[in-house]
């Protein structure tokens, strides 16, 4: 019984928590536990060391400058709820799960766990996020969201915050699926507006192995948009169909697409991502400019936030 | 890395066949994880000898876990285990059930260091300096009592497996939001699974207690009316 005491490691600081990974060389990480604990109960993860986050306080804070909004990677999906300086964010962060996953569950681990599903990875693609990480034979590095995700984390790295950089405009995030407090969506899809230069991100995921972006759809809207006069009526449903049938076609030929399953079959998959784009792209053309906060939406996961 | 047998009966040295219940366990890392079974006794201090071979892979060591306001020492638990596991099998808190261990049916509802969480989704000791409260730690003079009797009164409770976490959870909604309309209910309550009432008796009993909170603060009209009478 004595001797494996050192299973175990947990940190106070980010330093402490690096040194620790490259010591032990093959270690786990864990913050909340939500997607590792019962992957330990299934016997699918077989760590031979953990590394704790939970005492790293420097993780959990989150802030506002002058390049973006920082949240650090272990900030939990609550506190994102109800964070008012980050609406997307917030929407999003409502949208994941129950209170009790919402409770425990955080930015790093859904960057750990990279869950093709993953809401928050959605949202931060299409916000074009940047992924802190840290490393003590490397130091700090920041790396594009899409760029972290191919490459997977590092041996020895830890992510210690994303970083998304400053917009104002509607932000909606949207997502189809069972029964969100115990499943992850099927199909998710986010928007991102910048009234200021008319530009409009949109990534959406459950499609391929990690959220692309939706190009077409985006230089579609940066041209048919103008943010200062917004269309309505006839023209806007107009222009958020075709933006949908833009995101389907993106989606139709995405690579690394997911496995078919009985209940997602692909072309059910790009149907539904369209629909969402087309639906959110309506939202962010009726979202009142200049409203700030977050506006929640009915059910089914669909938040508007506008800024 | 090699881990010591428990060597508590005499047996230890023989590497722990994954599964063979009644053998003596010794903890090398190797074997398929095998679901275990409250055989052998739940009752405090039931230790760790009644859960030979089940489980693999590097023991915690020895940790203390605060459970309901009680400081209860840890030792011989696997590293892996979850806060769910411990208090059942290790603890003998049977209050906490074990429903699905991924995170999905609630009713392993625990408060750790105060907020909701579900305990199959935490590892045990990595909570070992955080507060767990569980159905039997909630004040005695606080919501908890208040949220039980209106679950019974109102026919919240069927076979009742699901009536601790729900508890645990209605009291922490109502200690935050007592004015909460029934969409943010329902909303809060999502994670939390009965097979039995179909949820609307749990409803009206929150509505319930929501409605006399409402009336001993002399603030009638403050909380929307409830759908049952009671
Ligand atoms: C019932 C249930 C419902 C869920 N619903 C949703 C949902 O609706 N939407 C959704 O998106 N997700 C959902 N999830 C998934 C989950 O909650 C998220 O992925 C969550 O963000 C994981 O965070 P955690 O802190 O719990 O991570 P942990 O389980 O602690 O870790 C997850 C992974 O990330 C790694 N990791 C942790 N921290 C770091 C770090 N700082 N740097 C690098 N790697 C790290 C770990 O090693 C591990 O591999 C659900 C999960 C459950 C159990
Ligand atoms: S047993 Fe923990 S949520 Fe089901
Ligand atoms: S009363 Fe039986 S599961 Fe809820």
């Amino acid at each position: 019984m004595t001797g494996t005491t050192a299973a175990l490691h947990r940190p106070g600081t980010v330093g402490e928590a690096t040194r620790v990974l490259a010591e032990l060389g093959d270690a786990d990480l864990l913050a909340g536990g939500t997607d590792l604990v019962p992957a330990l109960r299934a016997g699918t993860r077989r760590p031979r060391a953990i590394v704790a986050l939970r005492r790293v306080l420097e993780l959990r804070t989150r802030g506002v400058g002058a390049d973006g909004i920082v949240v650090g990677a272990g900030v939990t999906y609550a506190e994102l709820a109800g964070w008012a300086p980050a609406p997307g964010l917030a929407a999003t962060a409502r949208a994941v799960g129950s209170a009790q996953i919402r409770n425990a569950g955080t930015v790093g681990g859904a960057l750990g766990s990279a869950n093709p599903r993953g809401d928050l990875l959605t949202f931060l693609t299409a916000a074009d996020a940047q992924v802190l990480t840290c490393s003590a034979r490397r130091g700090p590095r920041t790396v594009p969201l899409p760029d972290f995700l191919l490459a997977g984390r590092r041996r020895g790295e830890l992510v210690t915050a994303v970083r998304i950089p400053p917009t104002h405009g509607p932000q909606v995030f949207l997502k189809i699926g069972g029964r969100q407090a115990a499943y992850p969506a099927l199909v998710s899809c986010a928007l991102v507006v910048d009234r200021a230069d008319g530009r409009v991100g949109c990534a959406f995921g459950g499609v391929a192995a990690t959220p692309p972006r939706a190009r077409a759809a985006e230089q579609f809207a940066l041209a048919e948009i103008d943010w200062s006069a917004v269309p309505t009526g006839a023209r806007a449903q107009a222009l958020a169909r075709r933006f949908g049938e833009l995101v389907t076609e993106a989606a139709r030929s995405a690579a690394a697409q997911l496995p078919e399953g009985p209940r997602d079959p692909a072309d059910y998959r790009w149907h539904a991502v369209g629909v969402l784009a087309a639906r959110a792209l309506a939202r962010c053309l009726a979202a009142p400019a200049g409203a700030e906060g977050p506006a929640a939406e009915g059910r089914g996961g669909g938040t508007v936030a506008g800024s | 890395m090699t881990v010591a047998g428990t060597g508590q009966d005499g047996t230890a040295g023989t590497v722990g066949t994954a599964g063979t219940v009644g053998t003596a366990g010794t903890g090398r890392a190797s074997g398929p994880v095998v679901r275990r079974v409250l055989a052998g006794g739940a009752g405090p201090g039931a230790g760790d000898d009644g859960y030979p071979g089940a489980d693999a892979g590097p023991l915690a060591g020895v940790y203390r876990l605060l459970v309901d306001g009680t400081l209860r020492t840890v030792d011989g638990a696997w590293l892996g285990e979850s806060l769910l596991t411990v208090l059942r099998e290790r603890l003998g808190v049977t209050s906490v059930k074990d429903g699905c261990e991924q995170g999905r049916c609630g009713s392993c509802s625990v408060l750790l260091d105060g907020k909701l969480v579900t305990a199959c989704t935490v590892l045990a000791a990595d909570a070992a300096d955080s507060r767990v409260t569980t159905l039997a730690g909630l004040p005695d003079d606080g919501l908890a009592p208040a949220v039980q009797a209106a679950f019974l009164r109102h026919g919240a409770v069927q076979c009742g497996f699901c009536s601790p976490g729900f508890v645990v959870a209605v009291t922490d909604l109502l200690g935050r939001r007592p004015d909460a309309d029934e969409h943010e209910v329902r909303e809060a309550l999502a994670g939390n699974i009965c097979r039995c009432t179909g949820y609307g008796r749990i409803v009206a009993a929150v509505r319930a207690v929501q409605e006399d909170l409402a009336g001993q603060a002399g603030r009638p009209g403050e909380a929307a009316p409830g759908e049952e009478a009671s």
